[in-house]
């Protein structure tokens, strides 16, 4: 049940299947990004391969003494280019690698144009999604829906990513899916019947329980990808923008060259593999003993090698210490310019009110403190547009609900008009009318009790209080107190025990906040495993793309459609 | 060890196997659930539990090399519990994964292909055999008329009526635009749609087909029966053929030197020709590429096996031998010397040729030598150094002594439970004297008229040690006190003892390198040592009555000692002045006695460590000079540290200005940044840098012995005072350092330094040539 290893032992193998010698890989745009998020490329080129082209690349040059090994998508594009790239081959031997089902009649195509015989392997390798954590999977999808339904294209493609996930983790799971969205349904029938037509490869050793996915819909939960975050991977992508685990550090004032762009990957960083997770005071904490660290581990630069002990002491150290600097400067500079942000933009304070709103029930507060907020000149249009969506999907039905009010306040603050729309299309998206769970008031007596208890034992961090939605689901999945009336099975049959091997999809996109919700269940539960996977993992500003697109207001900014437009 | 671990065979009745909870014996399936069960249950019980769960990885490990007879093998094994954790992520997630679902389309696609290859190669072979025909009579003699005629024997050309427009590009044949036939296939196109196969090629293809049918299982003759008939009926048929004589012909263009042919055809041909071609041919690169990669497999064995002896050498362990490991590693320094070299080459590989290689070759290029220095930088500095012979002999009398002196506590503390026992038996059970302090505060009061005196029968003025002088006038007054029933004195003393000899056995290891000194220090501690059992057993015997008149030597030489542990020192003096005292002042009260006693060593100690201070003692002094304080060894450092260590100040410098503009929580990191930025000019390394350029001379310069250099006026010489002192082996090593820093910089560009740094190297072998000159 760990993504990135999958994807890692998928493309080690078909390193190794090639034998050695000189190679290069053959990609496109998507398996690039499948490829760069597991290895990094000193991990990469260790393994003797030297080249990474895009098969649509026209400046290849023909390279008789290389090995060509072709991780593609099996789209009808890449399949008319590896036709073309097999009748003048550029490569010696090639080596072929699908990322999904491919049709029998386009392999007919590609032996047919493989005149020269230079193809050694033709295979399925199901590495189709991208695995951000070992436990959270990507498709880098931005508006899978158009309004309430799906965009096409992207069925065929969450649907071909979840499936890949299946095979590529070994399980033939039982389905479950959120009964309020038409859309979860949708991909559930699509991914079952997938498992259908392709039984001969879901035919997996059965396990005593059989494994579970959960498709979910984001619009259950609008506020989770609204709110600040404060945990280290989470904080960056809220505020830096996290790219297949890489961060554009270039907007950073007076930032060096080489830390223009840097990756953080749990992998292959100890600092942040251990920090992940960690709240913001912590890393603080934390990197000033990497500081520290370093400073012991640095050959006390000022003062003499005395020794011939010192200088065997320095040299043994060197690799290690030179790694260590990068690690040193590039966390440095990164948890520098979260904190210089987190004080130019005021985020503790903003948060505060955040979390309060989406955790909070008491009305006359929270207008107030909203309301105090957008007065500060200080809270960023971004803010305070965030704080107003909270507002409006928290007091939607509230009896004085003073969101005309704010929403002035709003155009008085400056707040450009797009943004001003965007508070509707929240609500529009993800309100109340949509809603299948109870997001904010819980009905039942059992969570009655429960919020009531939580506001006896007041709040450990107010900072980080709010849980999303998607801990209570999974918690009562595991409990098996899930509700079929709410979350039905797809068939007949249905779980008797508790699952333990479950896949959690959100149609939509998943947030680094559940990422770590999830994170949390694994270790909390022992027995259970958990992998998230959503169409997109979403920060604030990609969610609003996403509703925006929902919607259909994507008006002028459609970033997102004119890539979508050409699939279609 | 590991089978400590074990459960008790005998006694629990069932014997419990797999993965054991050490703490509660619960049974686990997996490492991992264990790891898990350990997590949870016991992470409070034991905030080391993790550190317990290592060591057992680690003495499993040990209990592995052990029975594998690999002994003295016993390196920490790092990471290899950490990989657990690698990524920082959650066990549970990390059970060993088998590979995901894959499905193979080779045999469906196999299928497909070659059915098509089918087609292809006899289609290939047909042209073949087609262009052989053409070409196997004497062109050039042959008219027109005949050659066409041969032609179309060859081909059954397509007839112009069936054709109106060329296939190829549409335009209409008419008197202009005529019609051509393709040679090879028969078909027609326009004159530019025409192409021609020269006659060497057409020869080539021939002869390149012909060759790869002697050779079997060639793939694309492999099922190509026609061809092979064709071709050998081919032979016998030339002769006929070119016996043809030939007239000119003006109808048409004569094809002396080349045929026509359809671009079809041409198409078919050229791929048949570039895959002859480049069955032959192998690139450069490819053959540097290949020695390259067997180079670094060469390292990749070779260097655990050197660093696993380096580890043992420099352990002090004489599992191996100094020069195979030295011979070794020049071996793998060769290696690495040879994947520079040959990344380099592959590096500028054809970039001087006129047309530049494509870009995407020259990144490849780029990219192999990029791997190829991270994988030296990686292995290459990894590699410890030997220790040079001397510190070697060191490193092995040290374990030596640590393996004697462990035996000798083990004896001592044999000998000792037995004396006690001894005593005990002697001087019955409530004697008080077993707690030091007690025993101190009750033999001052009752100091009264008892007084222990040197042995003068045995004061062994012949004893070079004053350690073992003091050792056994302890010796002797322990007797003495013995024979005075004082058990409190007795007790005392033997504290003493067992210090003193605690700090002669350490004495004796900082004086390792004195080699005869030692042997010879070691047979009187043996002496020593018998002297005392004999002592012990004379006890009873012998008769005490000396005087206290040679503890006062014994003060005298007390300077002498190593400077090191002061605190033993200290109770030593004081054991001194409280013996002392009590003859000086016998009528004094007690407590005055006892003021004095602990005021003494206080007083007494620190002029006496001042006085030290200024020289350093005759026999560990000879050692450290000969090892470590080197004065060589000092100055050559110096250049080459500050390089490497440039780096670090960019870095650091880079640090700082980014931490200047974070002001939020790293104040205090910022802070200390800064104190760093500031001395960071002020570093003399940096100074000597920018002035003169070598700071190697600059360095000799200012040594005190260079003027006593008798080399005086050659500047190499200069350089490296006391050349005689250098050891080769040093010198080797820091070459090798050098090449290493020399290695580093060139590849992170600081080319001042790599320049800087050779003329250092070169500096070096020199004197290392001068030096076996001198030798011989």
């Amino acid at each position: 049940m760990n993504v990135t290893l999958a994807v890692k032992q998928y493309i080690s193998k078909m390193i190794e299947n090639s034998g050695p010698g000189m190679k290069v890989l053959l990609m496109d745009k998507e398996t690039t990004s499948i490829v760069s998020v597991v290895y990094t490329q000193s991990e990469i080129l260790q393994k003797e391969v030297y080249l990474f082209e895009r098969i649509d690349s026209q400046s290849r040059d023909s390279m008789k003494h290389l090995k060509a090994i072709c991780f593609l998508r099996p789209t009808k594009e890449n399949v008319q280019h590896l036709i073309q790239e097999l009748r003048r081959p550029k490569y010696s031997v090639y080596f072929i690698y699908f990322s999904n089902v491919i049709s029998k009649s386009e392999i007919k195509a590609l032996a047919e144009a493989d005149e020269q015989e230079v193809v050694a392997e033709v295979q399925e390798f199901y590495g189709d999604f991208i695995a951000v954590n070992p436990h959270v999977f990507s498709l880098n999808l931005q508006g899978v829906s158009r309004g309430r339904t799906w965009e096409p294209s992207m069925l065929s493609r969450c649907t071909q990513g979840l499936t890949s996930v299946l095979l590529a983790l070994k399980k033939c799971p039982m389905i479950r899916y959120q009964l309020s969205s038409d859309m979860a349904k949708r991909l559930a029938e699509s991914v079952k019947q997938i498992i259908t037509k392709e039984y001969e490869l879901f035919d997996f050793r059965k396990t005593e329980v059989p494994p579970l996915l959960l498709i979910l819909d984001r619009s259950d939960d609008a506020i989770t990808p609204l709110l600040n975050q404060w945990t280290y991977q989470a904080m960056v992508h809220e505020l830096l923008g996290l790219n297949n685990n890489r961060i554009d550090l270039s907007r950073v004032p007076g930032i060096s060259k080489d830390l223009r762009e840097v990756v953080l990957s749990a992998e292959n960083d100890e600092f942040y593999a251990n920090n992940l997770y960690m709240n913001f005071g912590e890393i603080g904490t934390n990197i000033k003993n990497l500081m520290e660290d370093f400073q012991k581990k640095k050959p006390k630069g000022q003062q003499k090698l005395e020794s011939i002990s010192d200088m065997k002491a320095f040299v043994d150290n060197y690799p290690q210490f030179k790694k260590m600097s990068g690690t040193v400067s590039k966390h440095v500079t990164v948890v520098g310019e979260l904190s210089r942000l987190v004080s130019e933009r005021q985020l503790m304070e903003v948060s505060e009110v955040e979390q309060e709103l989406a955790c909070q029930n008491d009305h006359s507060n929270a207008q107030q403190n909203v309301r105090r907020l957008l007065q500060n000149p200080r809270v960023s249009e971004l803010d305070a547009v965030r704080l107003v969506m909270l507002y409006a999907l928290r007091y939607e039905r509230h009896s004085s609900s003073i969101l005309p009010s704010l929403m002035e306040e709003l155009s008085r603050k400056g707040v450009s008009e797009r943004y001003r729309r965007m508070v509707q299309s929240v609500v529009e998206y993800g309100g109340k009318r949509i809603r299948g769970s109870d997001l904010i008031t819980p009905t039942d007596a059992v969570a009655i009790t429960k919020q009531f208890f939580k506001g006896l034992k007041g709040v450990e961090n107010v900072y980080t209080q709010h849980q999303p939605l998607l801990h209570d689901t999974l918690d009562q999945l595991i409990k098996g107190r899930l509700k079929d009336s709410q979350f039905p099975y797809l068939g007949a049959s249905s779980l008797r025990d508790r699952p333990q091997d479950i896949m959690v999809f959100l149609i939509g996109g998943a947030t680094y906040e559940e990422a770590l919700t999830v994170y949390n269940l694994n270790r909390n539960t022992p027995g259970v495993r958990i992998v998230l996977g959503g169409s997109a993992i979403h920060n604030t500003k990609s969610f609003l793309e996403e509703v925006m697109l929902a919607t259909g207001h994507s008006g002028d900014r459609a970033q997102g459609s004119g890539r979508h437009s050409t699939r279609r | 060890m590991a089978s400590s671990y074990a459960p008790p065979f005998e006694g629990t009745g069932e014997v419990k196997e797999g993965f054991l909870c050490p703490l509660c014996l619960k049974d686990l399936q997996s490492f991992y659930q264990l790891q898990g069960h350990y997590e949870e249950e016991h992470s409070g019980d034991d905030r080391h539990v993790r550190g317990q769960l290592k060591n057992l990885v680690q003495k499993a490990k040990k209990a592995k090399d052990k029975l594998l007879k690999r002994d003295g093998d016993d390196r920490p094994d790092t990471g290899s519990y950490e990989s657990f954790y690698y990524g920082g992520v959650d066990p549970y997630m990390w059970e060993p994964q088998e590979l995901g679902a894959t499905r193979s389309h080779l045999d469906l696609f196999k299928k497909h292909r070659a059915a098509r290859i089918d087609h292809y190669v006899i289609e290939v072979n047909k042209l073949i055999i087609r262009l052989e025909k053409l070409t196997a009579f004497d062109r050039a003699n042959a008219d027109a008329a005949k050659i066409r005629a041969i032609e179309k024997s060859v081909v059954s050309w397509v007839s112009d009526s069936d054709v109106p427009f060329c296939p190829d590009c549409g335009n209409k044949f008419n008197i202009r635009n005529r019609r051509h036939h393709c040679r090879l296939c028969g078909s027609i196109m326009c004159r530019r749609c025409m192409e021609f196969v020269p006659l060497p090629l057409a020869q080539k293809l021939i002869n390149g087909t012909r060759e790869a049918l002697c050779v079997p299982g060639s793939p694309s003759q492999s099922q190509s029966p026609p061809a092979g008939g064709g071709g050998s009926g081919m032979g016998s048929r030339r002769g006929s053929i070119t016996s043809l004589s030939s007239v000119a012909s003006i109808l048409e263009e004569k094809d002396d030197e080349k045929i026509r042919c359809c671009h079809h055809c041409m198409d078919t041909l050229l791929k048949r020709q570039q895959k002859l071609e480049e069955k032959d041919h192998v690139p450069d690169i490819v053959k540097l590429y290949e020695r390259l990669r067997m180079c670094m497999e060469k390292v990749e064995e070779k260097a655990p096996e050197y660093i696993r002896m380096a580890e043992s050498l420099n352990a002090g362990e004489t599992t191996y031998n100094l020069d195979t490991a030295g011979g070794l590693r020049l071996e793998v320094q060769k290696y690495y010397e040879l994947i520079d070299a040959l990344s380099k080459k592959i590096l500028t590989l054809g970039t001087k040729s006129e047309p530049q290689p494509h870009p995407k070759a020259l990144q490849l290029q780029r990219m192999i030598r990029y791997t190829a220095t991270l994988f030296v930088q990686e292995k290459l500095l990894g590699l410890m150094s030997l220790p040079t012979k001397d510190k070697y002999e060191e490193l092995k009398e040290k374990r030596k002594q640590d393996q004697e002196r462990r035996l000798q506590q083990e004896r001592q503390a044999a000998q000792e439970s037995l004396k006690r026992r001894q005593e005990y038996e002697k001087n019955r059970p409530p004697a008080n004297g077993e707690l030091p302090q007690a025993s101190r505060a009750t033999h001052m009061t009752k100091a009264g008229g008892w007084l222990p005196s040197a042995d003068s029968a045995h004061a062994r003025s012949e004893l070079e040690d004053p350690l073992l002088q003091q050792i056994e006038n302890i010796q002797s007054f322990l007797r003495q006190a013995r024979e005075a029933q004082r058990t409190d004195e007795v007790a005392m003393l033997e504290e003493n003892l067992r210090q003193l000899q605690d700090e002669y056995d350490q004495q004796q290891t900082s004086m390792a390198i004195a080699l005869s000194q030692k042997l010879a220090q070691e047979e009187s501690l043996q002496q020593g040592e018998l002297q005392r059992l004999e002592e012990r057993e004379r006890e009873g015997r012998e008769q005490w009555g000396s005087t206290f008149v040679s503890t006062q030597p014994s003060f005298t030489w007390e300077p002498s000692l190593d400077i090191n542990p002061a605190g033993d020192h200290q109770v030593e003096s004081g054991v001194e002045t409280t013996a002392e005292i009590p003859t000086l002042k016998t009528e004094a009260s007690p407590s005055a006695v006892r003021a004095l006693s602990s005021l003494t060593p206080l007083e007494d100690s620190p002029p006496r460590l001042r006085s030290l201070g200024g020289h350093i003692t005759p026999p560990s002094g000879e050692g450290q000079s000969s090892t470590s304080l080197n004065p060589f060894e000092e100055e050559d450092s110096t250049p080459i540290e500050e390089d490497p260590s440039n780096p670090f100040f960019e870095d650091i410098k880079k640090e700082v200005s980014n931490g200047k503009k974070e002001y939020n929580p790293f104040e205090e990191d910022t802070d200390r940044e800064d104190q760093q930025a500031e001395t960071t000019p002020s570093n003399p390394f940096g100074e000597d840098d920018a002035d003169t350029g070598n700071p190697f001379m600059d360095a000799s310069g200012n040594s005190p012995e260079a003027s006593t250099n008798p080399f005086d006026g050659d500047v190499d010489d200069e350089a490296l005072p006391d050349v005689d002192m250098i050891e080769e082996e040093l010198l080797l090593q820091q070459i090798d350092n050098i090449r290493a820093y020399i290695f580093d910089a060139k590849l992170s560009g600081r080319l001042d330094e790599v320049e800087l740094l050779s003329e250092n190297l070169k500096e070096l072998q020199h004197t290392l040539q001068e030096q076996k000159k001198k030798r011989h």
